[in-house]
Formats: structure tokens, sequence, C-alpha cells
């Protein structure tokens, strides 16, 4: 423990020093974001599995299917950048610009669901299910509905989360922590998205 | 960085100061008590799956009540059988062996042992709970919808689990609330265990290191460490067996299943899959388990040694090393699922090696008791029964750890013996050392020893005598889950079932003494002082029950090791971790 | 506390933005010329991972021992996962290899 530390944290006089110097809130932010990433591994394993198991595993994706998830990509990735900006602000306590930031942030996170949205909603007309589907193995449908949904829920989880910490931020009720915090989440999901994309989209694109 | 910490006052209303408690001692109490409903269920489960085996023409009144088919005129039905078989292992494995060692000891003391307010998130502390609980109503839910609980065991194998109503009683209705069960505990134990884990890291007080942590808190944490990542693999699966089984998806059903003479809408899907991602979660489970009752045991066992153990650094790094070698090991359980040959061979190999770490401890234990004054108490004796039930449960871990042993004893009592030994029973004897051991400091009166030693041997003597016929009736070829033997070819081995029927209901009857014991002393059990057992962890130095803010709103300073005992020189023969006595340490001759 | 730091000057930012993108863009185009080879696929997709992890989350600001902790044990919870590929192969030829 340096002495520049003790004068820093108030708590340091009274407590051990925390092991990685990091609030307890980012050290639960960072462990959720290691368990998720398991939890998606472990269906991207299944999804592998069940496609190696498979004769009949269909590549159906045309190229413009591969040009809306490449934008896709791009927006997220975008959004990655805004919520940069938001925690720059924010550790520079210029409270406006955080705020605006994080709601932009939210936006691409908005944007980003409703293109996926529209993707499924072409994909259910072209007659895929979670149970069948026109080109092959029922289990096609299965895994891209079930891996691209559960990253939905992420995405969308995380624009109510940067949201409602965007409003309590510009109340004055959170600090720039929490912005740091939230955009940790969603850098997360903005990474798993960098695993689905080649995985989901790419490899299941048509052959020629 | 104690920012989260304790920002609760003391709580007023009887709502919010023991139903919704943000205090880490009342969570703890109610994960105690809500483990202990539910160890006295499955233990009622079991008695019934044992009398159903050697009576199975004598009925047992009232059950038809619990339920009308399952139990017409009180027969247990070869299904019922098995829907009692799955809810024993469901609320044993899950409700009781996780939650009492590592939920409810590990947060009354883990923050005190480290010197702290509360855990780092006291809010998320009792939405653990409460999901906790959500997860048991919903598991309990299954024995009151029409068809009863699922068939499909704890495991829940596909395609047995996956596919609906068609192929079995339980599994409609019975294996969607088993399920959502799961799941539902799933997310409680990440989020429990997400909180251990801060809390451990940074809110320990002045001087406690982590090498001065008590061993029982690095158990916890240690164990804490392993939920984190292995519910985040049993939460998918959960998952994909939902969807399986309502939205029409194959992730665990083969094509061509002909079910009830249905061919099944399903294709593509793989059961091995399923198996797969629930021993993956499932094997650290099982040190989820053991650990945190290893670091109780060798906590207690310490302070009725009256000195420390061997090494506390190789203890910690043998709990680290389990740990770490129970994610490779997770296809020993699934030699006789039809996988892989060769993979099979590659799981033996790190198997063996995980009993490299877990003869360590044994022998530390075992070589630290040597030429030891030992304490004999209820608690000191509890430890010992565990240190003999992990070892005779492990002995047998060696046979089964290579596949060609394995393939003969799997789906025998043998497999039943060695897994009810080393990790339920050992992890129960834990539960009730840590309960002599702390109930003093939980409620504030000393439990009675007498009744407690009474106790332990009618326990220890029936456990050996419940679960060591196991093995010899594994041997002999007795297989597992079948619910009757009459008219078999394991006909004449039904003395011995008697035999460990007549030993499961006495000692189940044993238990009620403890039951006894923990009740009544709870009222009328004389008050328990500070620190009844000389003790040196900083969980003896507050008043007993702890206020609600356990060190009265000072900071601990710790200055010693966990376990100054036996200090030549010092005042006393102990010195507690948070005394400024400093001793001169004697020059080595 | 790390309020202070965790900051990468603009410019880096920028350049790991770009080099997150461009990968991308790489992996769409090569994907499409000479169809999707599954270990670059995943390799690229590690490399835009790692940039994320390390830039965008500034784990490669905070103290090494965080990474230390993290990163190798999600790598070697997920490296076992990998134990299971052997039966999703066999499944299809019903071998035992």
């Amino acid at each position: 423990m340096s002495q520049a530390n003790l004068a820093v944290d108030p708590h340091a006089a009274v407590m051990e020093e925390s092991l990685f110097a990091i609030p307890s809130s980012k050290l639960v932010m960072w462990l959720f974001i290691i368990s998720d990433a398991v939890t998606f591994a472990a269906f991207l394993f299944a999804y592998g599995y069940i496609r190696n198991a498979s004769v009949d595993w269909p590549t159906p994706f045309e190229s413009a299917s591969i040009w809306n998830a490449l934008l896709m990509t791009f927006i997220l990735v975008t959004s990655s950048l805004t919520v940069l900006f938001a925690v720059r602000a924010a550790q520079n306590d210029d409270r406006a610009a955080a705020f605006k930031w994080t709601m932009i942030t939210a936006a691409g996170g908005a944007l980003f669901a409703i293109l996926h949205l529209r993707e499924w909603s072409s994909l259910i007309g072209q007659g895929v299910r979670l149970f069948q589907n026109p080109w092959g193995s029922p289990m096609f449908g299965a895994t891209f509905f079930t891996i691209t949904g559960l990253h939905m829920l992420h995405v969308i989880g995380g624009v109510i989360a940067l949201t409602v910490v965007a409003l309590t931020y510009k109340a004055g009720r959170y600090s720039a922590k929490h912005i740091e915090i939230w955009a940790l989440y969603w850098h997360f999901v903005d990474i798993v998205w960098m695993f689905v994309v080649p995985l989901l989209y790419l490899m299941n694109m048509k052959r020629s | 960085m104690s920012e989260a910490a304790a920002q609760h006052g003391p709580p007023q209303s009887f709502i919010w100061k023991y139903v919704f408690s943000l205090d880490h001692k009342i969570i703890g109490l109610q994960y105690y008590a809500l483990a202990l409903v539910a160890v006295f269920i499955g233990m009622f489960l079991s008695w019934l799956m044992r009398f159903h085996l050697v009576w199975p023409n004598a009925a047992i009144p009232g059950l038809q009540l619990l339920s009308k088919n399952g139990a017409p005129d009180g027969l247990i039905t070869p299904e019922y059988y098995l829907s009692l078989l799955t809810m024993h292992g469901t609320l044993m494995v899950f409700f009781v062996l996780t939650n009492a060692p590592f939920a409810a000891f590990g947060n009354y003391f883990l923050p005190i042992q480290i010197g702290a307010e509360d855990m780092a998130f006291p809010r998320f502390n009792m939405m653990s709970f409460w999901t906790t609980f959500v997860a048991f109503v919903v598991l309990l839910a299954a024995f009151v919808v029409p068809d009863g609980p699922p068939i499909s065991g704890w495991t829940a194998y596909a395609p047995l689990s996956a596919i609906g109503k068609d192929a079995g009683p339980g599994l409609g209705m019975g294996q969607n609330l088993w399920g959502i069960s799961i799941a539902i505990f799933c997310i409680a134990s990440l989020l429990g265990s997400l909180n251990f884990i801060a809390t451990t890291l940074d809110l320990r007080a002045k001087g406690m290191t982590l090498m001065r942590m008590p061993i029982s808190t690095w158990a916890w944490f240690i164990t804490s460490c392993i939920a984190l990542l292995a519910f985040a693999v049993l939460l998918p699966a959960c998952l994909l067996l939902i969807l399986d089984r309502v939205a029409g998806t194959s992730f665990f059903i083969p094509a061509g299943l002909v079910v009830s003479d249905r061919l099944q809408p399903h294709s593509g899907g793989s059961p091995l899959l399923w198996q797969h991602l629930f021993w993956f979660f499932g094997h650290p489970e099982v040190y989820i388990a053991i650990l945190p009752a290893m670091g109780i045991v060798s906590h207690i066992l310490i302070n009725s040694m009256r000195k420390p153990l061997l090494s506390h650094k190789v203890v910690i790094g043998s709990m680290m090393a389990i740990g770490f070698l129970s994610y490779m090991v997770w296809g020993h359980h699934m030699f006789l699922s039809g996988m892989n040959p060769f993979s099979a061979l590659v799981f033996s190999f790190p198997t063996l090696m995980i009993t490299i770490p877990a003869t360590i401890l044994a022998l530390i234990w075992l070589g630290s008791l040597y030429g030891s004054r030992l304490q004999i108490t209820a608690a000191s004796l509890f430890a010992l029964g565990f240190i003999s039930m992990f070892v005779s449960g492990g002995v047998s871990g060696f046979f089964l750890a290579q596949p060609a042993i394995d393939i003969y004893l799997h789906a025998t009592y043998f497999v039943v013996g060695h897994f009810h030994l080393v990790m339920g029973v050992a992890a129960i004897f834990g539960i009730f050392a840590g309960t002599y051991f702390w109930m003093p400091k939980m409620t504030g009166r000393m439990m009675n020893e007498t009744l407690g030693k009474i106790h332990f041997w009618l326990t220890f003597v029936g456990t050996y005598c419940i679960f060591m016929p196991f093995h010899y009736l594994g041997l002999a070829g007795n297989v597992r889950r079948y619910s009757s033997f009459v008219d078999d070819f394991m006909a004449p081995l039904m003395p011995v079932h008697k035999f460990i029927t007549i030993a499961a209901l006495c000692t189940g009857a044993a238990q009620l003494i403890f039951l006894y014991n923990l009740v009544h002393s709870r009222f009328w059990g004389p008050v328990a002082p500070e620190n009844p057992w000389n003790a040196t962890s900083l969980e003896w130095t507050i008043p007993s029950p702890p206020p609600w803010n356990n060190f009265g709103g000072i900071h601990p300073v710790v200055y010693h090791d966990p376990y100054q005992y036996s200090v030549e020189g010092a005042k006393e023969d102990f010195i507690m971790q948070n005394s400024p006595e400093q001793v001169e340490t004697p020059i080595p001759s | 506390m790390s309020a202070a730091g965790n900051s990468n000057s603009m410019t880096t930012t920028f350049i790991v933005y770009g080099a997150i993108l461009s990968i991308a863009v790489f992996q769409v185009l090569f994907a499409m010329m000479s169809g999707p080879s599954l270990a670059l696929m995943l390799f690229l997709g590690f490399l835009q991972a790692s940039l994320g992890v390390m830039y965008f989350m500034h784990l490669g600001q905070e103290r090494h021992s965080l990474f230390l902790v993290l990163i190798p044990c999600t790598l070697f919870v997920v490296f076992m996962m990998n134990m299971i590929w052997s039966d999703s192969f066999r499944l299809l030829r019903m071998h035992s290899h």
C-alpha cells in the first residue's frame, strides 16, 4: 500500500487495500462479464456441436444479409466509441456531454436492435422457425434465433440500462463510475457480436 | 473501497428485520432455514424410496394424498419411485449441499471473518436469497401439478427430459417446473458468488491480508470462483432444455426417436450434448458442495487441536488446485453414455490427478492430528467424521476414475454409495460440524454437547451402515434406479437392502435429536459467551449473536495469522487475530 | 480509484476503432471471395475482441493482476469446452474416432 493511495482513499486507513484497486461495483461488472462470456461460449459450443453432427446444415445467407450484418457491426462498434466519449466526458465532469453521448449510445443500440428485428422478420417471412426452415437441418433456425436472440436481449437490456444510468447521472445521483461500469457492459455486448458474426453469419454464407 | 458496504441502518420493523433483511447474518440464517426444510423433505423422500424397495407391497397410509396417480392406495408405482428419486437428488444437491455450507455459513461468517460490516452488495445478497427461495417453491410445485414431479433424475438426462409428456409421468409440467427452477437457481447462485468474491477482495479489515484469512474464508472464496463459471454453463443448458420442451427445438433430441409409439417431430439434436453441458457444470458443483465443508472442518479441527495445520499455504493451494482441476474432469460422469472412448481416456487422467490435492488435504488433516491434544466436542467429532467419510468415499473414486472399471460399476449401487459418502454425507457432516461450532455465535445460546455427541455416533455409525453395503451391492451387480428387486436376479440381495433400509430409518430418526437440540437450545440453552471455544478468528471477538453492524461501528485491525494456538510465551494458549499482543518468536533450536 | 486514469488518448481510441472495423470488413470480404475459413474467422474475431478488451474496456490500463485473474480463467474454461468436439464429429461418421 503506497502512501499516495492512503491519501486518495479515505477507507484505506481502516480497510485492507482492494486487490485490483478498482471499485467493488466495477469488479462485479468484470466478474459478471466473464461469467456471461462463458454462458455465450456454451451457447456457441452447443451450436458448433450440433452443426458438426448434422449432415444437412444449410448455408442460406445471401450477400445482402452479410452486408446487413456488417452494417450492424458498424453501428455497434460505433456505439462503443460513443460510450467511450461519454466516459471521457463524465471523467472530466462534463455532465451535459456525458448525458448526450450516453443517450447517443443507447440510440445506437436501439437502431441495432431494430435492424436485427427487421432481419428476423425477413427470415421468419422466408419460413425460418425455431423448429424448421426451408433449407435443411431444423437446428439452423433454433441455433440462429437462440444465440442472436440472447444477444439481442443483452442489447435491449443495455439500452434500458444506459438510458436509466444517463437519466440518473443527469439528475446528479450517479457518478462517472456508473457510466464507466455500464460502458464496460456495453463493450462486452459488442465483443460478443464479434464472435456471433463470423460463426453465425459468415459460416452460414451461401457458397457459390 | 468499501463504498457499497453497509449503507443500511439497523432495521426496525419485523419485515425489514427478518424477511427482506439486508443483513448478511439474517440472510445466512434464512439460507440455513431453507436448507433445513429442504434436507428434511429430501430425507423423507429417501425414506419412502428405501421403504418401497424392501416392502414393495406394503401401503404407506396417507401417501395417496401426496399423489393420487403416483401412489394409488399408498403403493408407490415404479414411475413415482423415479419421481421421488429426482426430487430427492435435486433438493439435496441444489438446495442443501449448495445452500447450507456455502450460502448459509458463507453469508453469515465470511464478512465477519474478514472484519467487514456486511457483504459488498447487501441488496444483491437479499435478492439472491429470495431468488433461491422462488426456485425452491417452483421446484416443490412439481409435487402438486397433476402428473407429479419429473422422472428423469436430478441430472435430467435428455432425451427423456427433453420430450414432453409422451415420455412418461411428470415429464409434462413437472419437468418444465424443474427446468425453470434450476435456471432461477443458477441466477441466484451467480448473484451470490459475485457478491462473495467482491466482499472477500474489497472489504478486508486493515491487516487482513489474503494469507491471513481463515481457511473457511478461503474455501468460500474459492467456491464462489468455481460457482461463478460453473453455473454460467448450467444456465444455458437449462434454457436450451426449456426451449426443446416448449418451443419445439431439438437441441437434445435426435432424429427418428419413437416414444410411446409416436415418432417424435424432432431432428438434428444430440442427447450427449446435454450430458456434456450438464456435467461441465455438474463436476464443479461437486466441489461447490465439498470445498466449503473442507474449509469449515479445517477451521474447527485447528481450534480443537489447539494448533495450526501443518501448512496453511498448502491447504489453500490444494483447494485451489481442486477448483482448477474440477473443470477438466466432467467426462468421467459419462463413461457409460456412449461418449468417445478416446475422450474417456483423456478424462480419466485428470480425474486421477484430482486425487492428489485431495489426498494432500487428507494427509494434512491426519498429520496435524498426530500428536495433538484433540478436544472432543460435537463439532470436532463431526469434523473427524467428515474426514472419515471423505476418505472412505474418495477411495472408491480411484476405481471409478478408470473407464474400464467404471463401465461395470457406473449403473450400480457402487456409484450411489460413492457419491453419497464423498459428496452427500461428507458435506452434511461439514454442515453439522459448522452448526455445533457456530450456533452459539449465531443464536447466542450453547447447544447441548451430550445430545450432540449422541447425535454424532448414531449418524456416523448409521451412515456407514447405509452406504458401505451399497458398494457391495454394486460389486454384486445391483443396478440403481430400479424401484423393486422382487422376482429378479437381485432377489438374493434383499437381506442387504432390508438392513440398509432399517439403518436409513434409524439414522433419519436420529436427526430428530439434532432438530430437538437445535430448537431447544435456540430458546432454552445456556447463554453463549463471546468466545466459547477459545478460538482466534474475528467472529469470536464480537458478542453472540453479533449486533447488526457486526463490530459495532469499530473497524477491527488484524495483527496475526488466523490460527495462533499454543503460542509459547503468550498470556493464554492462543492469540486473537485482532489482539495487539506481540510475542517474541522463539528461535528454533 | 481509477477515476483519474483509464482513458486512452483520442488518437489511440480512433486507431483501435478503425482497426476493429477494418478487421470486420476484411473478414467479410475474405469470406465472400474465398469462402469462410473457420480458423481465420475465429482468429480475426479474437483479434477484434482482444483490441476491444484491452483498449475499449481498458483492461490493459488496470492493474496487471486483474488481467491475470480474469483472462486466463475465462480462456481456461472455454478451452476445456473443446473436449466436446470428438463426440460431435463422431455422431456424423459413427466411428470411434
